[in-house]
């Protein structure tokens, strides 16, 4: 399959490049809105806050390009941490930010009195769509983010991770959309595994 | 989080990894590529690179390497040596590091880590802090490689750190380092009462009880370990097994 990875102009595009050609699969860098027409698979990831991503992606016009792809063509589409987060109705990192609004809910900051901010480190994932992880051997996946996505509707939550007194969304699943909080294309085994059902799930 | 991290931490000189005693005598310990690889395959959690003379020689970190480790393992890759400015960083994300470490120029100036911390995010900005103890027991942080004393107490510029926006702090016992004596438990113990973000003991990491003992006594989030997995026979699925049979809540690798 075609894997074409949006270059967000920051972000570990080469590890998640490396990850999918580890089965084989064909990868191509996104710069521009024509660029999303032939890929069986979009990954959206992301380092840097929800505010300045959302911008960069509007500056480059891939950001409407992307709302006719996912929304109205319905293109498979991944996204990694910030990536998933940006599928979210809204954002509160540096100032209240609009974002894609395909998985309704927000994205919040971490807020657990005894538990350690940022979430950083290998932590347990608990499956709920168990399409995602299958042949997934230890559930253990590498985080690191300091906000959160709590989704409107817990129907398309597809795994969480104990945090504190509560559960974080590790994953979510709808349609042609998924989404981890996690990174995949940095937990080893597993990731490569979870990579591979994603595209068996939806793409 | 559930799991303890054990993370490989390598320290560039040229095109090589090095290992030394105190932040001296350097000997060769082989190629950061290879080595990054034979880790990945072990389970390592993660894996920490700095440069040690970037900041004195008034330089950045090869990002050629940092995009060829990338691309050939599947962990989290944390990169420091010689980043002064958000471009600095920039260069080193777009190499494709995960995470940034600073130091030296963090000490010199604080709002270098809140000038990241807003660009880059918390998450990505790692402060690596290095400390001597002098003859009354104080620990000194130091600048450079270990090589020019800071004038302010540790506890000030551990608090400064946080306020900015480090997201994680990697703390380096200098005179521990590659002694293979163990770590200073108690400096971790106290800074970790000061600090609500995650917290790596660095420096004297040298048989598997060094490593038990801290996670029974302290509450790090993660061990460095350098010579013990560079210059002796140990390696991260046998001291993850040890860890494990010691009800420490480690990764299966």
């Amino acid at each position: 399959m075609i894997i074409g990875v949006v270059n967000n102009g920051m972000s570990n595009v080469g590890s998640v490049m490396s990850a999918f050609e580890f089965y084989r699969h064909q990868t191509e860098l996104i710069d521009r809105p024509e660029g999303l027409t032939r890929p069986d698979l979009l990954v959206l990831a992301g380092v840097g806050s929800f505010n300045t991503a959302v911008a960069r992606l509007k500056e480059s016009g891939l950001w409407d390009a992307l709302q006719d792809q996912v929304l109205v063509r319905r293109k498979p589409i991944l996204g990694i941490c910030l990536g998933m987060q940006l599928f979210a109705t809204v954002g509160f990192e540096n100032g209240q930010t609009g974002g894609f609004g395909w998985i309704p809910g927000k994205v919040v900051r971490i807020e657990a009195p005894t538990v350690r901010v940022p979430h950083m480190g290998w932590d347990e994932v608990i499956p709920r769509d168990a399409r995602l992880f299958n042949r997934v051997k230890a559930n253990s996946f590498y985080y690191m983010h300091s906000y959160h996505l709590i989704p409107d509707d817990d129907a398309v939550i597809a795994a969480t991770t104990p945090y504190g007194a509560g559960d974080l969304v590790a994953a979510v699943v709808k349609e042609n959309i998924v989404g981890t909080q996690f990174h995949p294309e940095k937990s080893q085994g597993d990731g490569m595994r979870f990579l591979q059902n994603v595209l068996e799930t939806i793409a | 989080m559930k799991y303890k991290r054990i993370i490989p931490l390598f320290l560039l000189k040229g095109k090589r990894l090095v290992k030394g005693v105190q932040f001296g005598n350097f000997v060769d310990v082989g190629d950061p590529l290879s080595q990054a690889m034979i880790y990945d395959a072990q389970g390592a959690d993660e894996i920490v690179i700095v440069d040690i003379e970037a900041s004195r020689q008034n330089r950045l970190i090869d990002g050629n390497l940092i995009h060829a480790m990338i691309r050939k393992t599947r962990l989290p890759i944390a990169v420091g040596g010689g980043i002064r400015t958000v471009e600095d960083g920039r260069s080193c994300f777009r190499a494709g590091a995960d995470k940034i470490v600073i130091n030296t120029h963090a000490v010199l100036n604080p709002e270098l880590v809140s000038s990241l911390a807003g660009e880059f995010g918390r998450q990505a900005v790692v402060v690596s802090i290095d400390v001597r103890r002098d003859t009354a027991g104080v620990y000194i942080p130091h600048v450079f490689s270990g090589s020019r004393a800071v004038d302010r107490p540790l506890d000030e510029v551990v608090d400064t750190f946080v306020e900015q926006g480090a997201g994680e702090i990697i703390l380096t016992v200098i005179d521990r380092e590659g002694t293979l004596s163990g770590f200073e438990d108690p400096l971790y113990a106290e800074i970790r009462t000061r600090i609500p973000v995650p917290l790596i003991a660095s420096g004297g990491a040298g048989c598997y009880d060094d490593m038990a003992r801290l996670f029974h006594t302290v509450d790090v989030d993660a061990c460095a370990l350098g010579t013990m997995l560079t210059l002796r026979d140990y390696d991260i699925v046998r001291i993850k097994a040890y860890l494990t049979g010691e009800k420490i809540s480690v990764r299966d690798s």
